[in-house]
């Protein structure tokens, strides 16, 4: 299940929007979703919102608005000193109560400039955004980078930036193996790709891991993690840590991704899965994100939204969102289609489920309002839904999700591998897609998921697409002394790529490299199973449970004391690497040079500076055993920012 | 140490202990730490004993006449507890029992959740628990030592529903615990291994310093800074905290030597080195088949560890800057404690400068309802995080836009305890 949990997840929406609005007519002018809803959902929507409507007042859309409540409209478009919310707002009658902080005299001008410039929206001034290659038939790789690279310029032309300069050779191959295998490059690979001198050897070297098993491994262990990730607290499982069927279903991902299966087909066959796991790994999806290792409707519901559509249902189980448009309706008329098919971790049986007919479920006891009523499955998009017979209602919800014309599954994949490339969506989060939260470049969220779509869902054309862009390639680097707001700015935009943590996976996986073995972090008693202690059943796991990160993670360094004091002495990090003894074992004639340069291309994916091989060397010959010296330095280089960052 | 030490009166031998007469002849270090606690610049430090699963009322600190443990006088005329706590009996001026939690949830992984929170399980995000909350609003920034820290004091039986793991949720990474998975071992990774780590450190330092250079940003101060962070850690005379084996015999054994009493030990160590809140778990009180047996087992280690903490710390001057709380997610059943029990029952405080010697709330004849004084989860929040110096009223922004105060709106502190 997608949880965002960055505190700064608003902030950094904010001043996206602001930094977008750059690119409108007049700089003043302020704009709902960046300067109004901001004050509004802190101080008005609580009370004026989704859960409680007081007064019969809803300020989450503009329509609600101008609708008013009892005493009527809220606001009349282009002129403030007719509208309601102003005068309430102005006389600080509202926010209501002595103890609620007033608007500042900054938060009162910017909904009175709002009000009387007529309601602006970011929204409103993108609808007509140009995608710049037509929807009609699939692009070459080539024509769709730089489509993608002509839609970032125009941004950042109009807000003024300079975007940074391409990565070099040694930048890229370490990021595009990361992302596209989960590891980084032995030391063969790396020396073949820097030392060719071929023109487009980046775009070869992008075909050639996307065509790997390991570029599905990494991409279905990545899905798997925005499912469930196998070691932190996965709330509604029960408990119970069913990693291995979590890692099998991951497994199964990466092999359709590998074998090139659309979107739309694996899609279905996890939505539409029945029987037992032995057969079918992604049975495991429905009790993932079910309760208590039971499937229920409202979980997949909250899940199939987050995950196949980017949209979050999860406030509006329990009653309507409170600031966010969608009503508990529209989440219960969604988990229907899920009340006809029921199990567990094991297996799904069809037919049975807390639906008494299908098509309709009861808003169970649990929910703050409505409990009790009954709703009928309807499209997210409002579409009706007609029953027809007693078929699995799991199928005609595919259908819609999976049909071309579903504004919300093409976009909502495009923008989440876009996430996994730069940390950031161009929707943000990934999951909060609707109106009033629009793209950052809206051309480009267009033409990535027109892309998809006419490509009949082609998941490596896209990944090759944007792995073929300049915004892709550009490097991480950035001198000393550059202003903070800058560097955000140019990240936010594109500009530069973001510097991000390993994850577990591609940590355990370079590590496992380095050292010529899957590392067994596993130091603690088996009776030591209590506290904070859960038991741990095998390496994979102990790693995870160590080195876990979130999927909001990537773009901090959220890693603290116990992470870096396992990298520092956990003993296995100095017991020596059986591929180093590899190495040596069979160049025996190489000195200490060669074989830091090895070391170096190992861990680092480049050889090391001169300077570098100095302070290695006079390292080694200051240690009385060479072997033991050659493992100090493995030492030095994983615990380097430079190893555990992508750059 | 000596045999004859163990002779001593115990207020004598802890006078001793606390001036370093008996504990500085060997490890010097400690005495000096005794002397030079950490200022606190902000706030208060506390430890929670947390008795995973929920243990019994009526077996502890609300017995009832025809209950089937006896009940004890204690120092404060009035209030009875039961005779199994003799040492705590005897510390009843420091200590204050709040006989009226009633807490809605019986299930335990939500009534975890619940206590440890303030807040009711919902599907949309989670809610950091008081140790991360603690060390986001009063732990020491930038110290040698991390600001929560949770210690696994062990289990009589793996019963009790799933644990509960303490996650900061929206308060970010830097406020997670480091576990202690056992006291004795202290921290995990703490010892360097290796003879040649300062060699290594070198040789790393360099090209550290190069990189900021060349990638001059947020995410590398933030690996720089963690491992700089475990490094000082390391380096610390302060982490010797973790280290028992530098406490004397005498008082190890004062704290018994069964997990929970080296728990409280090593937790005292902790906050005196600067750690600003410690959990110590101890699970299995989940007591299905009756919690007279298995209460009685577990009452003289409970009894000696907890009764020498509060001692500990008063004689050092701490306690009042270090609020103790004894609890679980809730209590049992009245009468054999068969059952899970969240409509009435008890949790114990102590130190924080909060208003001791007393009772606070009342449950009927029966022990089936709270007829005085009900205090909620929410309550018990508000009034744990006044008690450490926090703003109860601030609020924090949680995923979905949603702001979340830190403890629920309608929660009222205990104000008999606060004073």
């Amino acid at each position: 299940m997608s949880v965002i949990r960055s505190i700064t997840a608003f902030a950094v929406l904010l001043n996206l929007l602001i930094l977008t609005s750059t690119r409108h007519a007049s700089a003043d002018e302020p704009l709902l979703e960046s300067d109004v809803l901001p004050i509004l959902t802190k101080n008005c929507m609580g009370c004026h919102g989704g859960l409680r409507k007081q007064g019969k007042l809803d300020l989450r859309t503009i329509p609600a608005m101008l609708a008013g409540g009892e005493s009527g409209p809220a606001i009349v478009s282009g002129d403030s000193s007719k509208s309601e919310l102003w005068h309430r707002i102005e006389s600080d009658e509202m926010p209501e109560g002595d103890d609620r902080e007033k608007l500042s005299a900054k938060e009162k001008s910017a909904i009175k400039a709002w009000i009387d410039a007529g309601m602006p929206t970011v929204s409103a001034k993108q609808q007509n955004v140009d995608p710049l290659l037509p929807a009609d038939k699939k692009h070459e790789p080539r024509e769709v980078a730089t489509a993608i690279d002509k839609h970032i310029e125009r941004f950042l032309k109009s807000a003024n930036l300079q975007p940074v300069a391409v990565c070099d050779d040694i930048e890229f191959l370490r990021r595009v193996y990361l992302d596209l295998t989960g590891r980084v490059p032995t030391a063969e690979q790396a020396t073949q790709f820097l030392d060719n001198s071929t023109a487009d050897k980046r775009t070869q070297l992008i075909d050639t891991l996307l065509a790997t098993p390991e570029f599905g491994q990494q991409f279905g262990r990545t899905w798997r993690d925005w499912v469930c990730p196998p070691e932190l607290p996965s709330d509604d499982n029960g408990g119970a840590q069913p990693h291995k069927q979590a890692n099998e279903f991951g497994k199964w991902m990466g092999e359709k991704f590998a074998a090139g299966e659309p979107w739309d087909k694996i899609t279905r066959e996890i939505l539409t899965v029945k029987g037992e796991i032995k057969s079918s790994p992604q049975v495991i999806f429905f009790g993932l994100v079910g309760k208590g290792g039971k499937t229920t409707p409202d979980g997949t519901a909250q899940a199939v939204a987050s995950l196949f559509l980017g949209v979050q249902l999860q406030c509006a189980r329990c009653h309507d969102d409170p600031y966010r448009d969608w009503s508990q309706q529209q989440h219960w008329a969604m988990s229907a289609f899920f009340g006809r098919s029921q199990g567990d971790f094991n297996k799904i049986e069809v037919g049975k489920g807390p639906s008494k007919k299908p098509g309709e479920i009861e808003i169970p006891n649990t929910a703050f309002v409505n409990s009790g009523t009954s709703v009928n499955a309807t499209f997210l998009d409002g579409k009706e839904f007609k029953v027809e017979g007693n078929e699995d209602l799991r199928k005609p919800f595919v259908d819609w999700l999976v049909t071309k014309d579903n504004p919300f599954f093409a976009r909502n994949f495009s923008n989440r591998v876009w996430f996994y490339l730069f940390s950031k969506g161009i929707i943000a989060p990934i999951d909060d897609t609707r109106k009033l939260n629009p793209p950052t470049h809206p051309g480009l969220m267009k033409l990535l998921a027109a892309e998809f779509a006419v490509s009949d869902y082609d998941v490596k054309h896209l990944f090759r697409s944007i792995c073929n862009s300049q915004a892709y390639q550009r490097t991480s680097q950035m001198a000393p002394g550059t202003d903070e707001q800058m560097v955000y700015a140019l990240t936010k935009s594109y500009a530069r790529m973001p510097i991000r943590l390993m994850t577990a996976d591609s940590l355990y996986d370079s590590l496992a490299m380095a050292f010529g073995d899957k590392l067994d972090l596993r130091t603690r008693s088996k009776d030591s199973v209590t506290g904070q202690a859960a038991p741990v059943a095998d390496a994979y796991l102990e790693f995870h449970r160590r080195f876990g990160t979130n999927e909001e993670d990537a773009k901090d360094f959220t890693h603290g004391i116990a992470q870096m004091l396992t990298m520092i002495n956990h003993p296995r990090l100095l017991e020596g690497s059986k591929s180093l003894d590899e190495y040596v074992k069979q160049n025996k004639e190489a000195k200490p040079e060669q074989v830091v340069e090895w070391l170096y291309l190992t861990t680092l994916s480049r050889r090391p500076s001169k300077e570098e091989i100095g302070e290695a060397t006079n390292y080694i010959g200051e240690t009385d055993d060479t072997n033991k010296a050659y493992t100090g330095v493995l030492w030095m280089l994983v615990n380097r920012s430079e190893y555990i960052l992508v750059r | 140490m000596l045999k004859s030490d163990l002779t001593l009166k115990r207020r004598d031998w802890l006078r001793l202990a606390s001036a370093g007469v008996l504990s500085g002849a060997t490890v010097p270090w400690f005495e000096s730490l005794a002397n030079a606690a950490i200022k606190r610049p902000r706030g208060k430090s506390c430890i929670l004993l947390w008795m995973d699963g929920g243990p019994s009322q009526q077996h502890t600190f609300d017995p009832k006449p025809n209950g089937e443990f006896k009940s004890t006088s204690t120092s404060v005329p009035g209030i009875q507890i039961v005779e199994q706590l003799p040492q705590l009996a005897q510390s009843m001026e420091d200590l204050a029992i709040v006989r009226s939690m009633s807490t809605e949830i019986n299930g335990h992984y939500d009534a975890k959740y619940f206590l440890h929170t303030g807040y009711k399980r919902t599907t949309a995000f989670e809610h950091p628990s008081v140790g991360c909350i603690a060390s986001s609003q009063v732990g020491l920034p930038d110290d040698d030592m991390p600001a929560f820290v949770t210690v696994d004091a062990g289990f009589d039986r793996p019963d009790g529903g799933r644990l509960y793991r303490s996650v900061p949720a929206y308060l970010g990474p830097d406020h997670a615990p480091l576990a202690v998975h056992d006291p004795a071992e202290g921290l995990e990774n703490l010892t360097p291994n290796g003879d040649d780590l300062d060699a290594r450190l070198k040789l790393l330092a360099a090209s550290e310093q190069r990189f900021k250079q060349q990638y001059s940003l947020a995410a590398v101060g933030a690996k720089q800074a963690a491992f700089n962070r475990a490094v000082r850690l390391m380096r610390s005379k302060r982490s010797r905290a973790f280290k028992l084996e530098e406490e004397p015999d005498s008082l190890r054994e004062q704290y018994g030597y069964h997990k929970f009493g080296q728990s409280c030990l090593l937790a005292r160590r902790l906050i005196e080195s600067g750690v600003s809140f410690v959990e110590v778990v101890h699970r299995g009180w989940d007591d299905h088949n009756g919690a007279a047996k298995p209460v009685a087992a577990r009452a003289p280690w409970m009894d000696a560890g907890m009764a020498t903490l509060i001692r500990d710390l008063k004689v050092r001057g701490m306690l009042d800057d270090t609020l103790v709380v004894w609890m679980g997610e809730f209590g049992r059943t009245p009468g054999n404690g068969n059952g899970h029990f969240c409509r009435a029952w008890s949790s114990v405080w102590a130190g924080g400068g909060i208003n001791t010697g007393q009772v606070v709330g009342k449950t009927s004849d029966n022990g089936a309802d709270v007829v005085d004084r009900l205090v909620s989860a929410p309550d018990f929040m508000a009034t744990l995080c006044s008690a450490l110096g926090m703003d109860i009223h601030k609020e924090f922004l949680a995923p979905g836009l949603r702001p979340v105060p830190l403890v629920e709106k309608t929660a009222k502190p205990i104000t008999e305890l606060l004073g």
